[in-house]
């Protein structure tokens, strides 16, 4: 074969290798949109876009899943490097990375104060996108916590529902050793190298890792001292089956090893998918921390949508927002019903999916009751480093659950987290 | 190429070698240097700066500075050589003995154990995350087959104990790429000469014997081979501990190691760029200094 | 004991331990198999028994993910990326192997230092590298950076000291030009190392993670890993669909080291003298 044949065939193959690689093209007025968990973010963001697009014909949306880090991984690498074109017009964020994001990558994300009324929402979740005055995201669930409990283990006990009503979490280590004494199971799990537990006590006694401005504050912190010394009191008590991982956490509970677990109100769905388990559960507010300040209400996780700055569907994307998870009510009573997510939209509680008794919980009114301690969650200022003093915090953990003074633990703390947030 | 007189014949044939030597390396080295040398410059020139996410300034050694003060970078050197010196080790000799078991010919269904002991190392990191773990909770298989043998009366907890979140991954290291080395060191051992092995065998020389005098000396370039593609993976380790501790390296940062470092200051930390990329030039060096020394160790006895 | 029993337990004893071996090998496998017929709360229940539930695993997987797409996606990139390294790292390989210069062994060794650079470090300047191009989001972009690969190149080069240089020189004799040596004579004596080559990249190209998921923005273009990936990160994972998904992406590199599998060892004859 001649030089003249190979080079034809050569060019025609790498035509046609082009034309095979390439990607579908985009669509004009599509709405990209990246986010985690398609039984969840996904599936309730399809629906809001069916919504929008019912009254907006010219719109369609793409709504792409990813895994959580993957998401963050996705958009960190493309807004560090400059890439515009790689991002989508919306993105979900965790809410304990929003200020991460909005403040490392200025201008990245579209502010949306004077478009949306942010009166009706939550306080703490609009709080936790602001910067310098304004703000950036439109909140969308909230993680408020409950107290998940097993009627049946806690009867066998000797306890009833009553008995578990705002308590105290010395109250709680108590109820949790004689649990274990009349029925054998432990009273709960956790994720040891996860520091969801933590910030759960520490934001129900209202404080957090940073104060109000954002400062580092772990020495002398009332709320984390709390949350540090009730968890290693219930390791001590041997109140705890210790997880290995996410899917070993949720299968504690949903298996009947541990008698109730204390967490956010996605979870929900997942323990109502036990049908076998129906009637057997009951919900309480959250212990207490004994602190000034401290409430029978926290958060944990939850996440808010926010629009990229660099989008060209910048406007229609903040209408879209706007439009169906700032307005309509309709919508939160289906996602709630279907998907078990509670909105941060206060209004949406005075829907009649939020007063029904559920007699999975034992005809408990699960939602009313969420939606209330929603309103109590005490704001505070996530800061910028949650997930390095999450890590500073569960590697110093095992310390004083050894026996080292908590105040030195504290003082570990602090120093590990000065060096890793500068 | 013309050529003109003889006295530039040799020369012409020293180019026509040249040239057709550039030519056959020239699309390997095009891409090598677009894609792999620029980045590293870049790479190189963002480790003098720091700063949140895009605000970055210059620091100059500023970077090393703050590696010098930082305890969890040395948590994660300690990991990390830890894996190494215990990991590359085993592996390769549990490698090397199971080749050595294999390489019989009168072994029947050798190629039915060739195949299965191979086979972890095709796994996804997906696939292999999800089996892990759910083999090795506190009330997973694992524990549960131990107890119900007798092997020990308490359940491990794997993951949440630092000191056997760290045997774990060893063990799943360890589980992906014995079969791996096991292959080349299968293949070199069927390319050896039988013959001395057989007169060792005719003068008494136990089985043993022969394995370390006779078969480790002759396989050594193969043995070099591993222990630096191993020593290179295992102080690059990421999707092991990444996927066993769900990126954090944990309990207490005792999986952690440099690479799940860099990831988080890129990915899950505030992103620091500068900073990861000094870190992940420790890794160079130390695989660089790793490999050299090991060329040197083979070279010495020789 | 006589030299015979000694012998006896000593084969044994062999048996017992490569048997063990390869149980602990293959285990996970057994377990992923029987996970897919099992519901999500039975596999975490820890049921380790066969169950009913594969065709409803399949059925939910089917509904999730468009199958043929997404495998499409996968084995596209595999092939075309396999096929591409070798080819280009094998020319590289023998070049270097076969035209020495001062020159290019210092090039070389240059080549050989990038492999001790983690990916982690290459990743940002590579990605806005692609963007620049307006790769984001192709397949191009995840085969690209893989093509020339230091490790392929220098096992080329340590499989061509094993070339039998009479050949290429009766070729040269015969008047055929150095691409036609390489061509037709080369890679046909050197199938086996090709055929061991390709299992290994294909490998890693169809198990790459963490650069597809950088440059794939998305769900047409994703690959089979990153599909399974993200089916297990959901609040509640459906284990059983998930299983499923693991297995879809264990299954060709399996078929692909059966398939090749005489010639992979025989391949790696060559490559480690």
């Amino acid at each position: 074969m001649d030089n003249l044949t190979w080079r034809g065939l050569g060019l025609r193959a790498a035509l046609a290798c082009a034309g095979l690689m390439a990607a579908a093209p985009a669509f004009a007025a599509e709405i990209t949109i990246w986010c985690w968990d398609p039984n969840f973010n996904v599936a309730i963001m399809r629906e809001a876009g069916q919504r929008y697009t019912k009254t907006h014909p010219d719109v369609t949306f793409n709504v792409v899943d990813f895994a959580k880090a993957d998401v963050e991984q996705k958009l960190q690498t493309a807004l560090a490097s400059g890439t515009t074109s790689a991002l989508p017009d919306i993105v979900l964020i965790e809410d304990y990375g929003a200020q991460k994001y909005l403040q490392s990558f200025p201008g990245a994300f579209a502010p949306m104060s004077g478009k949306v009324d942010y009166k009706g929402f939550a306080p703490y979740k609009v709080e936790l996108m602001t910067v310098d005055g304004k703000v950036y995201g439109m909140p969308f669930d909230s993680g408020v916590t409950g107290l998940f409990y097993r009627r049946d283990y806690l009867e066998q006990a000797g306890f009833k529902p009553q008995d578990l009503q705002d308590i105290t979490w010395d109250r709680y280590i108590e109820i949790g050793k004689a649990v274990e004494a009349k029925t054998g199971k432990k009273m709960t799990t956790q994720e040891l190298n996860n520091g969801g537990m933590t910030r759960i006590i520490m934001q129900s006694g209202n404080g957090w890792y940073f104060d109000k401005k954002g400062k580092l504050a772990v020495n002398d912190n009332a709320a984390l001292k709390g949350a540090l010394e009730t968890q290693a009191k219930m390791i001590k008590a041997g109140l705890i089956k210790p997880a290995t991982g996410w899917n070993d956490y949720v299968k504690a509970f949903t298996s009947g090893d541990v008698a109730s677990v204390v967490t956010g109100v996605w979870i929900t769905g997942t323990i109502k998918a036990q049908a076998d388990q129906a009637g057997k559960w009951g919900i309480a507010p959250i212990p207490k921390l004994d602190i000034p300040g401290a409430v029978h209400a926290s958060n944990l996780g939850g996440s808010s949508w926010y629009v990229l700055a660099s989008s060209k569907q910048k406007e229609k994307a903040i209408d879209f927002l706007n439009e169906v998870y700032a307005k309509d009510l309709d919508f939160y009573q289906k996602i709630l019903t279907e998907r078990g997510a509670v909105g941060s939209l206060m209004a949406a509680r005075t829907g009649a999916a939020y007063q029904q008794a559920d007699a999975f919980f034992g005809g408990d009114k699960v939602w009313q009751n969420f939606s209330d301690w929603l309103g109590k969650v005490p704001a505070v200022n996530y800061g910028i480093f949650t997930n390095e003093l999450d890590t500073a915090v569960t590697a110093n953990l095992p310390a004083l659950v050894d026996g080292k003074p908590v105040d030195a633990v504290l003082k570990a703390i602090n120093d590990q987290a000065e060096l890793q947030i500068q | 190429m013309a050529m003109t007189g003889s006295g530039t014949r040799a020369g012409g044939l020293r180019r026509y070698y040249d040239v057709n030597g550039w030519l056959f390396v020239a699309p390997a080295l095009l891409l090598i240097g677009t894609l792999m040398l620029y980045p590293i410059v870049s790479s190189l020139m963002l480790s003098v700066y720091s700063g949140r996410g895009m605000m970055m300034r210059f620091v100059g050694a500023g970077n090393l500075v703050r590696l010098y003060s930082d305890p969890v970078f040395w948590t994660a050197l300690s990991n990390t050589i830890v894996f190494f010196v215990i990991q590359v080790p085993i592996m390769i000799v549990l490698a090397l003995v199971m080749a050595n078991a294999l390489n019989d010919p009168r072994l029947r269904f050798s190629g039915l154990f060739r195949t299965a002991i191979f086979l972890p190392c095709i796994t996804s990191l997906v696939a292999y995350s999800i089996l892990f773990k759910s083999m090795f909770s506190v009330d997973g298989i694992v524990n549960r087959t131990m107890m119900a043998i007798g092997v020990m009366d308490q359940p491990i907890s794997w993951l949440t104990d630092p000191f056997w979140a760290k045997v774990l991954v060893i063990i799943a290291i360890t589980w992906r790429w014995t079969g791996y080395n096991m292959i080349f060191y299968l293949a070199s051992l069927q390319n050896l000469d039988r013959s001395v092995d057989e007169a060792a065998r005719i003068d008494g020389v136990p089985a043993w014997g022969r394995f370390f005098f006779l078969t480790v000396p002759m396989l050594k370039p193969v043995i070099l081979f591993t222990t630096i593609t191993s020593t290179i993976g295992t102080l690059q380790l990421f999707d092991e501990v990444y996927s066993l501790t769900e990126g954090t390296g944990g309990p207490s940062n005792a999986t952690l190691t440099l690479s799940l470092y860099i990831y988080n200051l890129t990915f899950r930390f505030m992103p620091n760029f500068g900073y990861a990329a000094t870190l992940s030039y420790v890794i160079v060096v130390l695989v660089a200094l790793l490999s050299f020394l090991q060329f040197y160790a083979v070279r010495e006895r020789r | 004991m006589s030299p015979r029993l000694l012998r006896r337990a000593g084969s044994a004893l062999r048996y017992l331990l490569l048997s063990l071996a390869a149980f602990l090998s293959v285990f996970p496998f057994f377990w992923m198999a029987i996970g897919a017929t099992n519901t999500t709360a039975d596999i975490n229940k820890g049921k380790v028994s066969l169950g009913s539930a594969l065709s409803a695993n399949i059925a939910s997987f089917v509904a999730a993910v468009d199958v043929p797409l997404i495998l499409w996606n996968s084995v596209k990139i595999a092939v075309f990326g396999t096929a591409l390294t070798l080819l280009v790292s094998s020319l590289a390989g023998y070049g270097f192997e076969m035209f020495r210069s001062k020159l290019r062994e210092r090039i070389y060794a240059v080549v050989l230092l990038t492999l001790m650079v983690p990916f982690a470090a290459l990743m940002i300047p590579l990605f806005m590298m692609m963007a620049s191009s307006g790769l984001i989001d192709t397949h191009i972009a995840i085969i690209l950076p893989s093509i020339a690969s230091a490790f392929i190149i220098f096992y080329f080069r340590q499989a061509s000291k094993a070339f039998p240089r009479e050949l290429r020189d009766a070729a040269k004799i015969d008047g055929l030009r150095e691409w036609q040596i390489f061509l037709f004579i080369y890679v046909p004596v050197m199938r086996s190392t090709y055929a061991a080559a390709f299992v290994i990249v294909f490998m890693m190209n169809w198990n790459n993670y963490l650069w597809p998921l950088i440059v794939l923005q998305s769900n047409e273009t994703k690959t089979i890993t990153l599909v399974v990936a993200s089916l297990a990160s959901a609040y509640y994972p459906d284990y059983g669909t998930v299983m499923i998904g693991t297995i879809l992406a264990t299954l060709p590199t399996l078929f692909v080291f059966f398939a090749m599998q005489r010639q992979f060892v025989q391949g790696m004859l060559g490559s480690v003298k």
